[in-house]
């Protein structure tokens, strides 16, 4: 487009230069370059038809204005340098310039008339201007000037109204349409209207704002009766039953009372109306409406009704200690009522008491603590008796006497013993009716003959038992009660300390006396703890403790501490409680679940309590270890506590504050501590089972738990001979100075499994450790042990490494002469477990083979394009910089554009001087040549003497 | 593969002759010819639309690329002729678009701007050169073109193994739909099937050819 435009441009300043070039030729120039230039214009030149080339023939693209004439281009170019820069030059020597400023003769497209008429125009147009106003008219020219001059309006003659002042008339007949449209009456026609008196005016406005006026009353009386109707309709909804139920109590009343004195209002209002309704109207709008205002109250009322909200914990804790205190309440008012009517005092006793059982059943029953206590603890115990008790299935008959003969002789020092005298049995809910039952028999002996009917009759029996027992047990209980009653009062008696201690805390006085107290402050110190759960059952010791920790709920701060001291007395008391002889496994059993959820709760006092212990268990056996005459194998208690531990604390932790040096310790003891006696590889044996449980949470590996293994294997083995083949590991375990502890002289009809507690409370030097029965049991919870291990670390890399010795070794062990059928099997099955899996290692192991170079792929890089690409747009993501870009080129091209303008205006006026110079050159030597022609004719005539001759003749 | 050979391989050289690359103004943008989407447009300029057929060449650009011979940096460069006469240069590290779309508006890129860079780096990986593409190879190379067409019909993979190593391979394939390829340049023309190949098969086998030779597994 632009450049078919220039080029009708250049087209027409062609032919107006062909014209000025015929001018100027006359005018201004000499000859010659005239000459050049006519030549030039006229013919079409033959560069003029020059085309540029196309390079690329692209399918479905317009060819239309692609093509250029580039020689044509050229030639428009010169010519318009010399239209433009030609003239400068021409002129550039000039003084004074000949200027033509008549009007019209600038313009060639005006014929000689127009011109004309443009310049009268011009003339006529000087003479209206202000100045000619008051001039003098000379008459004739008054016609001209008609209808300009400011008289104009004022004439005589209404039709010939000048042209200028049609848009005066059309603006005076709209000013009649309106007024014709306010009034709404006889108005007169436009042209009468037209000149409107003032006092017209006035009348046409008062009319107008009478009428608004009227309108405005209308409008008021419409209102007044649409609220009215509103104020009915309000009545009515208030009263019927919808609205009622939406809203609360109080704003119904509210509401109500405003439909009274609404009613009333509109009496009085009916009243008034005639009297002064436009103030009322104001004072209304004044004060703010008591119906608005409740009507916004009410918006809130309708959004804010919220639910209850979820308590918090500390708020739930709070509840259930309300409750607690609420239920001590009423007991000790009851309590006091029973003192004050003595006369049915025996019968209310054991109604009160039954109640109190029930109501501590219901508790324990219904209670979410306690009935997930009782499950929870089963399991937990299932796992301690597991571990600590594989040994003991069925038979413990023998060894069962010899505890209850223990147990017969310390009968008389406290009754406690004698209710706990059942001592290893899993505690599941059986168990619990079963236990509280045989409280039912004061005399000892009979329970134990129960006892040992049961187990020996076998579990069916038992469980008919239970069933009778459970039938029977609503008629047992009111005995029952009587005889702990009585038994309680026998404590009593008999621990004239414990009690003066708890008379110290009358709470507690009362409370021992019948039933638990409900509300237990949290003991400071291990005695005042004792003095509450000395001589109690194990089902209330959890419910003591439970309670204590319900009353001060660890959740609020002020009980914290208390409760960390609790703790640290919890822990001090399950200590302790492992010293007792004989060992009370379910008490321990019910004091791991408390310590369990309060470490949960404390966990950072309660590892700062058990890596104080540990510190003080380690820097223990470092003392005993220098001792050799000592054993320094772990005690009870220290064995019992790492068990703890390792149920309080995760032991699949990589990394933990406590168990991280409990299984250090462990394993130390294992590793440093000489075997010096048949009690020795009993401990011993535990550690590892301890290890193991750890070791299948962490699958972390334990070298010293199966040197230890292998070591106590090794010393089954008959002969000394053979131990030395085992030398290769034998610098390892130097320390645990290898007699044949385990080995087996006599043929052995039955192992039994191992009773730990009878174990550890049995002297070191006693026979019973050098017995077969012994050293049989030794060698199978050995074997059981290491089994765990081999399931433990089979997937291990190493495995192969690690346990084929012990393998061999176990093979023969086996082929010991007195090793019984059932040893012989589990070893064997062990030996086969081992030496599958090592084969199953081996098969997946590969030769050691030169590492695969792998061919490194060389690196791709991606190519940058964009969809819909399109020529010249700037695809730089930062949009500033693609503008800055964008401007820098437009610049380069302008200041290039230039440059070349330039360059070619300086080739022009070069082209054009080397022109003239040529000319002038020209001129010059053609004088030159002249002047010389005719001194050389000269010359030559005086040469030849025709000089003087040839003047005078030819003057 | 031992790196250290690698020296002694010299690599190969493709060229692709008369690919069909034709851009066109369909529309407002320009796009490159295809049968699907621009048959009607083709017909409208009395154009056959089967003989604008860009996916063969992204087809074996695609097989060079997936082949062992590629990622191990064997393949020296690609040079593909275009239908027009236009002679474009791939560096071996390009890595080919996933998409046909995506190779179009690349091409369509380098048809406008004549050469492409890497994203993201000053390198260019695409440029259009100057004719003829005998003053891009190296000296001394061995060209072979392929086609039906040829009296000569060798198993390739014996007739690329008696060849020897130090020469650099030259091997001109068309990827064209009918025709055959008509260059004087190349210094023996071989056909490797009885029956006409697909661009795409005639490359994988080339391809297979050279890595049995130079055992690249």
């Amino acid at each position: 487009m632009a450049k078919t435009k220039t080029d009708s441009k250049d087209d027409s300043e062609k032919k107006k230069k062909n014209k000025n070039k015929k001018t100027f030729s006359k005018k201004l120039l000499s000859g010659p370059s005239v000459m050049t230039m006519k030549s030039k214009t006229p013919i079409e030149s033959p560069f003029e038809t020059i085309w540029s080339r196309k390079k690329f023939n692209i399918l479905g693209k317009k060819r239309k204005g692609e093509d250029k004439r580039s020689g044509l281009s050229r030639f428009r170019a010169i010519e318009k340098r010399k239209g433009t820069l030609l003239k400068e030059y021409e002129q550039s020597g000039k003084s004074s310039v000949f200027l033509d400023k008549r009007i019209g003769e600038q313009n060639e497209s005006l014929a000689e008339f127009d011109k004309a008429i443009l310049r009268s125009q011009r003339a006529r147009q000087l003479k209206v201007t202000k100045k000619s106003k008051f001039n003098l008219s000379d008459g004739e020219e008054d016609d001209d000037i008609y209808g300009s001059g400011p008289f104009s309006e004022k004439d005589d003659f209404e039709e010939e109204l000048p042209p200028d002042d049609d848009a005066d008339l059309d603006e005076m007949e709209m000013k009649s349409a309106l007024l014709k449209h306010g009034n709404g009456s006889n108005i007169n026609d436009g042209i009468e209207n037209k000149q409107k008196s003032k006092k017209e005016v006035m009348e046409e406005i008062i009319l107008k704002s009478k009428f608004f006026k009227a309108q405005k009353a209308k409008e008021k009386d419409e209102n007044e009766e649409l609220m009215e109707q509103l104020d009915k309709d309000f009545t009515s909804l208030v009263q019927s039953k919808a609205l009622l139920t939406l809203t609360q109590p109080s704003k119904m009343n509210a509401l109500n009372a405003l439909v009274n004195k609404a009613s009333s209002k509109e009496f009085t209002k009916k009243d008034e109306i005639t009297a002064a309704p436009p103030r009322k109207e104001i004072s209304k709008q004044e004060q703010p409406d008591d119906y608005d205002k409740l009507a916004k109250e009410m918006v809130l009322d309708m959004r804010a009704r919220p639910s209850d909200r979820t308590k918090t914990p500390e708020e739930i804790a709070e509840e259930e200690k309300e409750r607690l205190e609420q239920l001590e309440k009423e007991r000790l008012k009851r309590m006091s009522a029973n003192d004050d009517s003595s006369d049915d005092d025996d019968d209310d006793y054991k109604d009160l008491n039954t109640s109190s059982a029930k109501k501590l059943k219901s508790i324990s029953g219904d209670d979410l603590g306690d009935s997930f206590s009782l499950e929870e603890e089963s399991d937990v115990k299932k796992g301690w008796v597991d571990e600590i008790l594989q040994r003991d299935t069925d038979n413990i008959d023998d060894e069962e006497d010899e505890s209850s003969e223990d147990y017969e002789s310390g009968e008389d020092q406290s009754d406690e013993e004698g209710e706990n005298s059942e001592p290893e049995r899993k505690t599941s809910l059986k168990d619990w009716e079963q236990s509280d039952d045989e409280k039912l028999s004061i005399d000892l002996e009979e329970g134990e003959e129960e006892e040992d009917e049961e187990e020996e009759g076998g579990e069916e029996e038992e469980k008919e038992e239970v069933e009778d027992r459970t039938m029977n047990r609503e008629d047992m209980r009111n005995t029952k009660d009587i005889v702990t009653a009585k038994s309680k009062n026998k404590n009593t008696n008999t621990n004239t300390s414990s009690v003066g201690l708890s008379k110290t805390n009358g709470k507690l006085t009362l409370g021992q006396d019948d039933a638990l107290p409900y509300v237990i402050e949290a003991p400071n110190s291990l005695a005042e703890f004792r003095s509450l759960v000395d001589d109690r059952s194990d089902s209330e010791v959890a419910e003591v403790i439970y309670r204590i920790r319900t009353c001060n709920p660890i959740t609020i701060e002020v009980n914290r501490k208390k409760m960390q001291v609790f703790y640290g007395i919890l822990v001090q008391y399950f200590a302790v409680e492992t010293n007792n002889n004989p060992l009370d496994l379910k008490r321990l059993n019910i004091l791991v679940k408390p310590l369990m959820e309060m470490s949960a709760q404390i966990p950072f006092f309660a590892a700062v309590c058990a890596r104080q212990r540990l510190h003080l268990i380690r820097a223990q056996f470092c003392e005993d270890i220098k001792n050799p005459e000592q054993s320094c194998w772990p005690s009870l208690k220290t064995l019992f506590l790492l068990r703890l531990w390792s149920v309080v604390f995760p032991c699949s932790d990589y990394r933990h504050v406590v168990m991280t040096p409990a299984i250090l310790l462990m394993c130390e003891y294992l590793m440093r501590c000489p075997i010096t006696s048949g009690r020795d590889t009993a401990v011993g044996s535990f550690l590892c089972s301890m290890v193991l449980s750890v070791a299948r949470h962490s699958q972390k590996f334990y070298p010293e738990a199966v040197i230890f293994l292998r070591t106590l294997l090794m010393s089954a083995l008959a002969t000394e001979t053979k131990l030395l083949q085992h030398s290769q590991f034998y610098y390892l375990s130097e320390l645990k100075m290898l007699n044949p502890w385990l080995r087996l002289q006599n043929c052995v009809s039955e192992v039994q499994p191992l009773d730990f507690s009878m174990v550890m409370n049995r002297p070191e030097s006693s026979p019973f450790f050098s017995s077969d029965g012994f050293r049989a049991s030794v060698v199978m919870s050995v074997c059981e042990t290491l089994r765990g291990f081999v399931h433990t670390y089979e997937e291990y890399n190493s495995f192969p490494e690690i346990f084929l010795p012990v393998s061999t070794l176990l093979n023969e062990v086996a082929r010991q002469k007195y090793i019984s059928g059932a040893l012989q099997d589990t070893i064997k099955d062990i030996s086969e477990l081992i030496e599958k899996r090592a084969g199953e290692h081996h098969m997946l192991r590969q030769p050691l083979q030169m590492r695969k170079q792998k061919p490194m792929p060389i690196k791709l890089l991606n190519p940058k394009f964009e969809e819909n690409f399109v020529k010249g747009r700037d695809y730089d993501p930062d949009r500033e910089r693609a503008e800055r870009r964008k401007l820098k080129k437009e610049y380069n091209r302008e200041r290039k554009g230039a440059a070349r303008e330039l360059r070619k205006d300086n080739q022009f006026l070069y082209a054009l001087k080397e022109k003239d110079r040529a000319l002038r050159e020209e001129e010059r030597t053609e004088k030159y040549g002249k002047a010389r022609a005719f001194l050389q004719e000269q010359e030559h005539a005086f040469k030849s003497g025709q000089l003087g001759k040839g003047r005078k003749r030819r003057r | 593969m031992i790196p250290s050979n690698n020296r002694t391989k010299s690599g190969i050289i493709f060229i692709f002759e008369r690919a069909s690359l034709v851009p066109a103004l369909v529309g407002k943008a320009y796009q490159i010819l295809n049968p699907d989407d621009h048959a009607n447009f083709l017909r409208r300029h009395k154009k056959n639309p089967y003989d604008y057929r860009p996916e063969i060449i992204y087809q074996v650009l695609l097989e060079v690329a997936d082949s062992k011979l590629y990622q191990s940096g064997l393949v020296q460069a690609i040079y593909v002729k275009t239908d027009e006469g236009l002679l474009m240069k791939i560096e071996p590290h390009m890595l080919i678009p996933e998409t046909f779309e995506k190779f179009c508006a690349l091409m369509l890129k380098l048809l406008q701007k004549f050469s492409i860079r890497a994203r993201g780096k000053r390198e260019k990986l695409l440029r259009l050169i100057a004719n003829p593409v005998t003053q891009h190879l190296p000296s001394n190379c061995y060209k072979i073109g392929l086609s039906f067409s040829s009296e000569k019909r060798v198993h390739l993979r014996n007739y690329v193994g008696a060849l020897n190593d130090d020469v650099n391979l030259v091997f001109v394939v068309g990827a064209m739909a009918h025709g055959k390829i008509n260059c004087d340049y190349t210094d023996d023309i071989v056909s490797v099937s009885e029956s006409p190949l697909s661009a795409t098969s005639c490359v994988r086998r080339i391809c297979c050819a050279m890595e049995k030779k130079w055992k690249l597994h």
